[in-house]
């Protein structure tokens, strides 16, 4: 208790040589939260690009190419040359696969994009897909259908609501099971059943392309990718996605280093201009310290209270400089990548105890207060 | 009465200045000693070496049993938490603490705080409306009241005050006076450093230091006169 009344009555009574340190404190956090903060964001949005993409392969007709035998459109495969083999093929590495044919329908006279796709498929191949209302369970289920959230403003449709779409003088009505809010061009489709798609578009047994999710790293996607090309026949083009997002990862790997490097150089900053109100503090120190040694304190009790001292300032530092860097990245955000940047929680520990680890560092002339001897400091020499 | 302080022979060298030259003196409980002399005669020298704040170069320094020249720096420590209280000229008290936590600050790191006692130690010297004052807000003799209220708080075997009164005015040097004779008649060992021939003739004896060699000792009256 004593400890403590101790460090507040130091921290108060020194406040303005203090404002120093504790100002260099904040805006270290500041800005070494803001870059960390940044950084997992960064991470976090690539990440999300990635599982948006959802599938890992993607199987479709070469450009320029047709399948041999083909009576399908250049742009189109026949799905008995595609699926069968890639049943064939299934293993417990494959977490969803669909395929996938569009066409360009009208509802309520207005143009609209619509997937024939399998619905049972579609929230293992697009987990990031937030959903208001059900999934449909059967691939067989010609009677529901998914929305996009754009599709769903414009038609003001809701769950359970019928909608008509109509292609030349053909049409399907589906009920909607549920509207899909993907954060990109999914929000303009309509996704109804493969088989009612290709009826309305009298295209039956005909696929624009085969979407795959495969778990495990790019070696298990590569394996798999060749595994596929080989079985697929020619003039089907098997291309992996993940190439792609790797390459961004390698570039987020450099963007960490270059955050890193400045975030240690931030934290040495910061940790000299601790460095220097602690020794022009020490210096001023050395009468007090020199009186509590003659009142039979130990120097490791007198440095504990001072260590302590340091210690509330990093952790005050720390906190305050965190929520200013937190709000400052989603500012960030906002202005380098046209999105803010959420709060990250994990990051106010990491950055207080970053401040706290910095601030004793810069308390290291405090040490010199073990050498001050009484007689001499109580002389006034 | 039992002897408290046992000096032999005590020499204490500052490079080529000699400070104390051979003193030897004793102590008895309770005894109330003035040290006088003039300036550089190791007056202070002896207080500190007395107290712990400082090592005798050669001789010994027997304090309640406890030869002060042999302790190590945690032993210092202790002796100057446990066996004495100081009294400085310049008061000393920690400027940004309160004079009640000034006072429990020799209590913390004696052993645990108590503020009752810390308030009550304050109330003794007449200072209870002032507990929750800084130094700054204090007169010097309210300063000096507060140090002696520290240097008591821990019931220590000796007070040691260092020109108790140098720094203060007339009527807060009768009032510390008082209080030094007060603690006196209840039986506290005081060695007091003082320019002052009156108020050396407080004390039970006057032990006058020359050059850092005892050149007098003599007994004052035991009922002093008033200053």
């Amino acid at each position: 208790m004593m400890f403590w009344r101790l460090v507040f009555q130091l921290l108060r009574g020194n406040r303005g040589r203090l404002a120093v340190a504790i100002l260099a404190i904040v805006s270290g956090a500041t800005v070494v939260s803001a870059l960390l903060n940044l950084d997992l964001g960064v991470q976090n949005k690539l990440t999300q690009e990635f599982r948006a993409l959802g599938a890992d392969v993607v199987i479709s007709p070469a450009t320029g190419a047709s399948m041999q035998n083909s009576t399908a459109p250049p742009s189109l495969m026949r799905e008995d040359a595609v699926l069968p083999s890639l049943q064939r093929l299934q293993s417990s590495e494959v977490a969803a696969l669909a395929p996938y044919l569009y066409v360009v329908a009208r509802a309520q006279a207005t143009p609209v994009v619509v997937a024939g796709t399998w619905l049972d498929q579609a929230q293992n191949l697009e987990p990031t897909w937030k959903l208001e209302g059900n999934w449909i369970s059967s691939r067989e289920d010609d009677s529901q259908c998914l929305i996009g959230r754009a599709v769903a403003r414009q038609f003001r449709l809701a769950p359970g609501r019928a909608l008509k779409i109509e292609y030349m003088d053909r049409f399907v009505e589906c009920t909607v099971a549920g509207i899909v809010d993907a954060g990109g061009t999914e929000d303009d489709q309509v996704f109804a059943s493969l088989r009612a798609v290709q009826s309305l578009a009298n295209l039956q047994g005909q696929i624009a392309l085969v979407q795959i999710s495969v778990s495990g790293a790019a070696k298990t996607v590569a394996d798999y990718t060749a595994r596929v090309a080989n079985a697929l026949p020619t003039g089907v083009q098997v291309r992996p996605i993940r190439q792609v997002t790797e390459a961004e990862g390698a570039l987020l790997s450099r963007i960490q280093l270059l955050i890193i490097s400045m975030v240690l150089l931030i934290l040495i900053l910061t940790a000299l201009c601790v460095l220097g109100t602690m020794a022009a503090l020490a210096m001023e120190r050395r009468k007090d310290v020199g009186l509590m040694k003659s009142l039979g304190g130990s120097i490791s009790r007198i440095v504990g209270i001072f260590l302590a001292e340091v210690g509330v300032l990093g952790a005050a530092g720390g906190l305050l400089g965190a929520a200013i860097g937190v709000a400052l990245s989603y500012w960030m955000g906002l202005r380098v990548f046209g999105t803010g940047i959420s709060p990250r929680w994990e990051i106010f520990p990491v950055t207080v105890a970053l401040m706290i680890a910095v601030a004793m560092a810069g308390a290291l002339p405090l040490r010199a207060l073990g050498n001050v001897k009484p007689a001499v400091i109580l002389r006034g020499e | 009465m039992a002897t408290l302080v046992e000096i032999e022979n005590l020499r204490k060298e500052f490079g080529s200045v000699r400070a104390l030259d051979g003193v030897s003196l004793r102590v008895e409980e309770g005894d109330w000693i003035a040290i006088m002399g003039p300036s550089g005669s190791g007056k202070t020298t002896l207080i500190n070496i007395l107290g712990g704040l400082d090592s005798p170069t050669s001789g010994r320094a027997i304090v309640a049993g406890t030869d002060v020249a042999r302790l190590d720096d945690a032993g210092l420590t202790r002796f100057r938490a446990e066996k004495v209280g100081f009294v400085f000229q310049q008061f000393h008290l920690v400027p940004y603490l309160t004079a009640l936590e000034n006072v429990m600050l020799a209590q913390y790191f004696h052993s645990i705080t108590d503020e009752k006692e810390a308030r009550h130690s304050l109330a003794r010297v007449g200072l209870a409306d002032r507990a929750e004052h800084l130094p700054s807000q204090l007169s010097g003799g309210e300063q000096q009241r507060v140090a002696v209220a520290r240097a008591l708080i821990n019931h220590p075997k000796l007070i040691l005050a260092d020109e108790p009164t140098g720094n203060l005015d007339e009527a807060n040097e009768q009032i510390v006076l008082d209080l030094l004779r007060e603690l006196h008649h209840e039986g506290h060992t005081i060695l007091m450093v003082t320019h002052a021939a009156a108020i050396g003739r407080l004390a039970d004896r006057r032990i006058e230091l020359a050059h850092g060699r005892l050149a007098n000792v003599g007994a004052t009256a035991l009922k002093p006169e008033p200053v």
